[in-house]
């Protein structure tokens, strides 16, 4: 029982900094272009095929793979800005969500069409296998994806609030006419902030790659996550995004471990309802 | 010495449905001035402003600065070129700090190597140095309209316009700030284009004064012509006073 419960914290924690991860990507475009991604858990899954498609063909670590899908996701998400959402912006909000579900399915339509219904996955290399402390089990790829993601976290952290691009952000997710009355180009800093978001679901997809398998739908679980997780944190906290996707981590992995592993997100989603009902601003948000 | 203006509005006109808030407006700033827009509640002086710094776009008319026609352009091309403002209800960025807040407006001429010299110079002309770590939405009225002072400032603006800057202030506040824009036209150059509904600083300020009424320029001139002006003294009082005035 209380080995179970240990071991189901342990394996929660780790995929929780990789959902923080995951979860920061929506959670810039929603926090600074306050535009909704519906697709976002799409891209993650894009991510992984593209991390597949590089891994296999110059047989590269899972893991080492971000190095070239980053880039070409950083390219997808500025097209994608400048294609859809730009359009969207002074529209309607029902057309923005009209606009990024539509991206969703053409995703995954697409990614079905390319690589079939049947899930990949890579073969794991140098962070394969286990890390024995006592009587507990870590699996090496998580851990390292772990510690990757809250290192990037942090990385995301001092590039918004110490560079010019990263203030740029800010300024404009305070308030987007004052700040380009004050010569910040908007068209360029949303591009950026999307391509950004794109960019890091490259990286989380590159981590995921090296202990899961990908298939079209996958990205429908991703999406989810990231929305229960930036739900539970609130806007604008960044140390909250962890300690979220920590609890999201642990709730789902305690689920599997006592309950069922088919109903692995039911918990997830009891407590993405409770947070919206008793506190729809988050634990960590500021508005 | 530039004889043309440098800010020149022709005809503009901006509506908002069926409600025209700026109707061919046409007014000209020269160089150097300080020139106040002054004018009833909901006259359209802020939807002029929006017109002209970009914010809005008009449905007729033209905005000319410095001899180029930036109507229609996108407000960061427009600080570009050197236009910045104020606001009337105060826009600071709620979440950075004041020293962040200056920085953005700083990017606008400088990079990251050298942006620090011209924030330390702005906060200090602007008497913030004591709060610069603090955040905007801690801070009170008074502290707020110096932070967007501050903002505008660190553009480098040619022109800045003014919205209500002294609206809230107490005396004292108010006089500091009115030396404080003497002092920037004087030393700095910079041309003001002022909306203000505190008379004391629109006497005491501008040399030249455009009346907005309902949408429509109605009279521009010196303050003293102003004040004795029938078509103002009607605007703001009705048309009783000018007709007590005249017995």
């Amino acid at each position: 029982m209380f080995e179970t419960a240990t071991q189901g914290i342990i394996t929660g924690i780790l995929m929780g900094a990789i959902y923080a991860l995951i979860a920061l990507g929506l959670s810039i475009v929603f926090g600074i272009m306050n535009v909704t991604n519906f697709a976002h858990g799409d891209f993650v899954m894009l991510s992984m095929y593209l991390s597949f498609a590089v891994g296999s063909a110059l047989a590269w670590d899972a893991v080492a793979t971000p190095l070239i899908t980053a880039p070409l996701m950083f390219l997808f998400g500025i097209i994608t800005y400048y294609l859809l959402i730009d359009r969207t912006l002074r529209q309607m909000y029902v057309v923005q969500l009209a606009v990024t579900v539509g991206l969703q399915i053409l995703m995954r339509s697409a990614a079905l069409i390319i690589w079939q219904a049947q899930p990949r996955a890579l073969q794991y290399s140098f962070i394969q296998g286990n890390i024995q402390i006592g009587d507990f089990q870590i699996l090496t790829s998580r851990l390292f994806s772990a510690v990757v993601s809250l290192i990037f976290i942090a990385g995301m952290a001092y590039f918004l609030s110490k560079t010019w691009a990263g203030r740029a952000m800010r300024a404009a997710s305070d308030d987007l006419g004052a700040a380009s009355l004050m010569g910040v180009n908007y068209h360029k800093t949303y591009a950026l902030t999307f391509a950004i978001g794109s960019s890091i679901t490259a990286l989380a997809g590159g981590l995921v790659m090296s202990f899961q398998q990908t298939d079209p739908v996958g990205g429908i679980r991703f999406g989810l996550l990231s929305w229960a997780v930036l739900a539970l944190a609130g806007l604008g906290s960044l140390p909250g995004l962890i300690v979220a996707g920590i609890i999201v981590g642990v709730v789902e992995s305690l689920t599997v471990s006592f309950f069922d592993p088919r109903s692995r997100l039911l918990g997830v989603y009891a407590i993405f309802i409770l947070v919206l009902w008793l506190r729809p601003r988050g634990l960590f948000g500021r508005r | 010495m530039d004889v043309e203006p440098i800010l020149k509005v022709t005809n503009l006109t901006k509506k908002f449905g069926n409600l025209v808030a700026v109707n061919r407006a046409s007014l000209e700033v020269n160089r150097g001035e300080i020139v106040g827009l002054i004018g009833p509640n909901g006259a359209g002086k802020t939807t002029l402003f929006n017109a002209i710094s970009g914010l809005y776009r008009p449905e007729e008319g033209t905005v000319f600065f410095k001899g180029m026609n930036v109507t229609n352009w996108l407000p960061h091309k427009i600080c570009k070129l050197g236009m910045s403002r104020t606001f009337q209800v105060t826009r600071a960025f709620t979440h950075m700090t004041v020293e962040d807040t200056v920085r953005v407006g700083a990017y606008n001429r400088f990079n990251e190597k050298n942006v620090q010299d011209k924030v330390d110079q702005v906060i200090k002309v602007c008497d913030l140095v004591d709060i610069r770590k603090r955040v905007c939405e801690d801070l009170g009225l008074a502290s707020l309209r110096k932070v967007e002072l501050a903002r505008a400032l660190a553009t480098e603006p040619e022109m800045l316009l003014l919205d209500e800057a002294g609206a809230g202030l107490n005396a004292t506040e108010l006089a500091v700030f009115m030396d404080l824009i003497k002092k920037l036209n004087q030393e700095s150059q910079i041309t003001f284009c002022v909306v203000e509904h505190v008379m004391q600083m629109v006497m005491g300020l501008c040399q030249r004064i455009v009346v907005l009424d309902s949408g429509e320029i109605i009279a521009a001139g010196t303050p003293n012509e102003i004040s004795n002006n029938a078509r103002v003294i009607e605007a703001y009082l009705g048309k009783r006073a000018v007709h007590a005035r005249n017995q």
